[in-house]
């Protein structure tokens, strides 16, 4: 599903190239549930911008279900990931002056969805993660585990193939961790490729791989 | 922290345009107040200007309209001086233009002169420089030049006791030198004075109640009773002659400003142009201001951060409130010098716009401390919110970044982004609609040819020779037509209720103009003749007595069939020989007024020539001035373009429009210099959510609408607010012309349509920046 070759990614400095993601090369196929981890700084949230497409490597290769991306159209890339790629903050990101309702609601709106559709998706994932009763707060009325599920929610409004996590749990306490990691596990038993990462040995356990990086490569 | 610094920050793009904005704010302001000083300086300036008053005449007009006039009959001064209580002194002054001054082979056309009481100088204390002001006027034999003219003669000031030729007819002793008169007196730009004496040798001077020609000044005692003097003084003419004309005493100091009177009642005049004017100056101060908070507010409050770190090391909050208004007082203080230097480098061009002399009083003390009061003023008005609100705050929370009160439903700056916007387009309106109503009376038909025709007034030699030049003109072909008449075609000179012909109703009062003409008068004019024919004295001589008159004239006397009729001017009777369409001979912004043309029997010092349309204007310029060079050979030859006249007319409506236009430009530029700085604090404050909406798959055109649709409310709103504001004002400015526009609705389309227009390219420029921007770059885990 997900193919990376020989990717490099650097920012100049002067004469010298820092290097953010060095020699890259990864498969990803369906279904899986990769964990990556490192110290800070050593690439791994870099990656999985890369490979959600929203920053783009200096040189290589990028296939996304066959088709290769970075050779792309702007728009056609942006088509193709908005319909398959859903993404999740350590920070939440939600947007504050909006409801919780309306949060989820965003991406549909995005796709041009009518507004029927939108609400029969919406109630659904309001079921799903029992947020029902929550529908109509706004983010800063909610805990920062329940501030996360509903950030999942939304993340999930599109029905992605994938689903880019940074830290999902890095701003929550163990036991509203562990809930978000049972849900990954959950999605992913549905058939949601997960790409997720992580600080904690532990949640990074809830992964069927570990990609250990340092210093812009995977080890 | 000090200016330089804040000005090397990170947002020295928001400074700038801050510092901007309000300098030209207060540049403009500063401009506006200067001229306003001066129209309140004007006919202020002399010593007794609190004893001084020129005497107004009443009289009921057409319609049984009051109408009022400053002229009075030359008897009147030595019967007032007697009989009316508390007047000190008193002198009358008869203007004059087109004198002859020589000094042996020097000779100068003087435009700008008057005939004046002996109490003249000392009345009004005009300063001389050589001379005693009680004797300088009182023989027939003398004359006062002011230094200028003076200089121009004889080459030096120092010319007490030296003759100079007037015309050719007087030899007179210089009396007095006068310094330059002020600016802000109604006598500046006169370059000589000559005593009343003269006048009476010369012939000029008459003693009929019925003919108000001479104005009339008087120093009323320090003690005088006002009211007193005014009830005796009321019916003054009526007790010495059948004019039923009464009279008023009225302060000079009042004159100029309040010089509109509506039905004998005092209503406004200049004075409501120096309000309106001041209200403008207000407005564009106003506006700078809420920019000059607005945006230091909005930058202020990305500094919650570091007044959160400064409290948590121990600034007490005493110290940080000091901190934002030191800063913001750095701020105005720049933007002030700022200022002064962009009223020094644009006052000439401003005074060119308005027409008079503007100057920077930087001698005045009182200038210079509203000016330093008002630095301090917007800077502490524009430095308390962030001063006493952000200091207000829990240092704990600021830190934790939860420091959101943006986008609340009510906001100051909201508010204030409306009320500039609002001004804005008042200003706007304003502009378009005074524009319309020039361009309405410029399309107006004026009712005669303006080209090729050029006037001259009657000096020296002319009056005898005239036979010869007409002759000399037509017959080398020079000018199709020559007519002699009373005034200048676009002039007014002359006009009463005295008038009378069979079957006026006795107790009609009829108000008509009057005119005179010799011959040729249609021809010439190039009006339209509606029935009869032209004067032609050459074949009729009777046309001495005949008349042309307006269509408006023969309404108002009645006459179904015109021709043949006649009237009575006085003891003359002069028959109507034709009718024409009517013209503009007054204001384009008026009515017309009945108008009747005598023919030669009437005084007449004007000459209008058709040139010949086969010569170019240069050519027939040129031949002649060969003309009067052989007939009127002591003169310079001077004429005058009438269609320049005609323009003439605009001029002050044209230079409030220039005015409006000029400040309405400014206020919409301010407004979109913080428009601008605005959208960029809201873009970045909002850059969060708009990487996370893009990541959601937000389009940089919907990103960019959403930025902007915000502003497009306020401006929405602002235009809703501002049309029934603009129609009051512009309806009330319009009555001041009978001949106006309507306000229709297209105007405040454009209007709003506009303000809309500029906001939004000024807003999106901030929005399309901010959509382009990575998500990634915001969103970034801090």
């Amino acid at each position: 599903m997900i193919k990376l070759e020989q990717l490099f990614k650097w920012y100049s400095q002067g004469n010298n190239r820092s290097f953010v993601l060095k020699d890259i090369n990864l498969s990803i196929e369906a279904g899986d549930f990769v964990s990556i981890m490192g110290p800070s700084g050593s690439g791994k949230s870099t990656l999985l911008n890369v490979i959600g497409m929203l920053d783009e490597p200096n040189e290589g290769k990028y296939y996304f279900m066959g088709e290769d991306v970075l050779a792309m159209k702007t728009k056609k890339r942006n088509q193709l990931f908005q319909a398959h790629m859903g993404y999740v903050f350590q920070s939440y990101h939600l947007i504050d002056e909006l409801t919780v309702y309306e949060n989820i609601e965003t991406p549909l709106i995005y796709k041009n969805l009518s507004s029927a559709d939108r609400k029969a998706i919406v109630s659904d994932l309001l079921d799903r993660f029992h947020i029902v009763g929550k529908k109509d707060l706004f983010p800063a009325q909610l805990s920062g585990g329940q501030q996360q599920i509903v950030g999942i929610a939304r993340a999930l409004a599109g029905s992605p193939k994938v689903l880019l996590a940074d830290e999902p749990t890095g701003n929550l306490n163990s036991k509203q961790g562990e809930e978000i990691m049972e849900l990954f596990t959950q999605l992913n038993k549905d058939g949601v490729t997960i790409i997720q990462v992580t600080h904690s040995e532990k949640n990074a356990a809830y992964g069927h791989r570990i990609l250990e990086m340092l210093d812009g490569q995977i080890k | 922290m000090t200016a330089s610094r804040i000005l090397n920050r990170k947002n020295k793009g928001f400074t700038f345009l801050n510092i901007i904005g309000l300098a030209i704010g207060m540049g403009a302001a500063m401009l506006i107040l200067l001229w306003i000083n001066f129209q309140w300086s004007i006919d202020r300036v002399y010593p007794k200007t609190h004893r001084l008053y020129v005497v107004g005449q009443q009289d009921v007009s057409t319609n049984n309209e009051i109408a009022v006039w400053f002229s009075t009959p030359k008897p009147m001064a030595a019967v007032m001086k007697a009989e009316i209580a508390g007047v000190e002194n008193l002198s009358r002054l008869s203007g004059i233009n087109g004198l002859l001054f020589s000094v042996g082979e020097t000779k100068i056309l003087s435009k700008v002169g008057s005939f004046v009481d002996s109490s003249f100088l000392q009345l009004f204390d005009l300063p001389l420089l050589a001379g005693n002001p009680s004797t300088a006027l009182r023989d027939p034999s003398q004359v006062v030049l002011t230094e200028k003219l003076a200089i121009s003669l004889f080459g030096t000031s120092d010319v007490l006791g030296k003759t100079v030729q007037l015309d050719s007819t007087q030899q007179l002793l210089v009396s007095g030198v006068l310094k330059e008169v002020p600016k802000s007196s109604r006598f500046t730009g006169y370059e000589y004075f000559l005593p009343w004496t003269l006048m009476e040798k010369m012939g000029y001077s008459d003693e009929h109640w019925g003919n108000s020609s001479v104005n009339l000044f008087v120093e009323m005692k320090e003690q005088a009773n006002i009211a007193a003097a005014q009830a005796q003084l009321k019916n003054l003419i009526k007790r010495h002659s059948e004019v039923s004309t009464q009279s008023f005493l009225k302060p000079i100091k009042e004159s100029y400003l309040y010089n509109t009177y509506k039905n004998g009642q005092q209503v406004g005049g200049r004075i409501s142009m120096v309000k309106t004017f001041s209200y403008i100056a207000g407005f564009i101060l106003l506006i700078a201001c809420i920019n000059f908070m607005n945006l230091s507010t909005a930058q202020s409050e990305k500094r919650a951060k570091e007044v959160g770190i400064r409290k948590v090391v121990g600034a007490p909050r005493f110290r940080l409130i000091g901190l934002f208004l030191r800063e913001s007082l750095q701020l105005t203080a720049i933007a002030g010098l700022l200022a002064l230097l962009l009223v020094m480098l644009f006052l000439p061009v401003f005074v060119g716009i308005v027409g008079q002399e503007v100057n920077i009083p930087y001698l005045d003390i009182r200038f210079w401390l509203l000016f330093v009061g008002f630095i301090v003023f917007t800077g502490l008005l524009a430095g308390s919110y962030p001063a006493f609100f952000l200091s207000s705050f829990n240092p704990i929370r600021v830190l934790k970044g939860r420091f959101q009160q943006l986008h609340s439903k009510f906001n100051p700056r909201k508010f204030l982004v409306v009320t500039q916007f609002c001004i804005a387009i008042v200003l706007i309106i304003s502009t378009v609609a005074i524009r319309k109503q020039i361009q309405h009376a410029q399309d107006r038909d004026f009712g005669f040819t303006q080209d090729n025709l050029v006037y001259m007034m009657e000096v020296g030699d002319m009056k005898k020779n005239y036979p010869l030049i007409k002759h000399a003109l037509l017959e080398r072909g020079i000018a199709q037509s020559v007519t002699r008449m009373m005034s200048p075609l676009t002039e007014r000179w002359s006009g009463w209720n005295g008038f009378t012909w069979a079957g006026k109703d006795p107790n009609e009062v009829i108000q008509i103009n009057r005119q005179s003409a010799d011959d040729q008068v249609v021809a010439t004019a190039g009006f339209t003749l509606l029935q009869g024919r032209d004067l032609d004295l050459a074949k009729f001589p009777t046309d001495s007595m005949a008349a042309i008159i307006n269509e408006t004239a023969a309404k108002a006397m009645g006459f179904k069939d015109p021709l043949g009729k006649t009237f009575n001017d006085g003891n003359d009777q002069y028959h109507i020989i034709g009718v024409i369409k009517d013209f503009i001979q007054e204001s384009p912004f008026e009515p017309i007024k009945p108008l009747v043309i005598e023919g030669a029997n009437g005084f007449m010092n004007t000459y209008h020539i058709r040139f010949n349309p086969k010569l170019s204007t240069e050519e027939a310029l040129a031949k002649t001035e060969q003309v009067f060079k052989e007939y009127n050979s002591a003169y310079p030859f001077q004429y005058q373009f009438v269609d320049e006249a005609y323009a003439f007319k605009f001029m002050e409506t044209q230079r409030t429009g220039t005015l409006a236009s000029l400040f309405a430009g400014l206020t919409i530029f301010i407004s979109c210099l913080g428009l601008f700085g605005l959208a960029a604090f809201m873009a970045e404050s909002r850059i969060k959510e708009i990487g996370i909406r893009k990541v959601l798959g937000a389009s940089v055109f919907s990103v960019t609408r959403m930025l902007s649709k915000e502003f497009l409310l306020l401006v929405s709103l602002a235009c809703l607010i501002a049309f029934p504001i603009a129609y009051w004002i512009m309806d009330q400015y319009l009555a001041h012309f009978s001949y106006r526009i309507t306000l229709s609705w297209d105007i405040f389309l454009l209007a709003g349509a506009g303000a809309i227009l500029i906001s939004m390219l000024t807003v999106s420029f901030q929005s399309i920046k901010a959509a382009l921007a990575n998500p990634v770059d915001s969103l970034r885990n801090e």
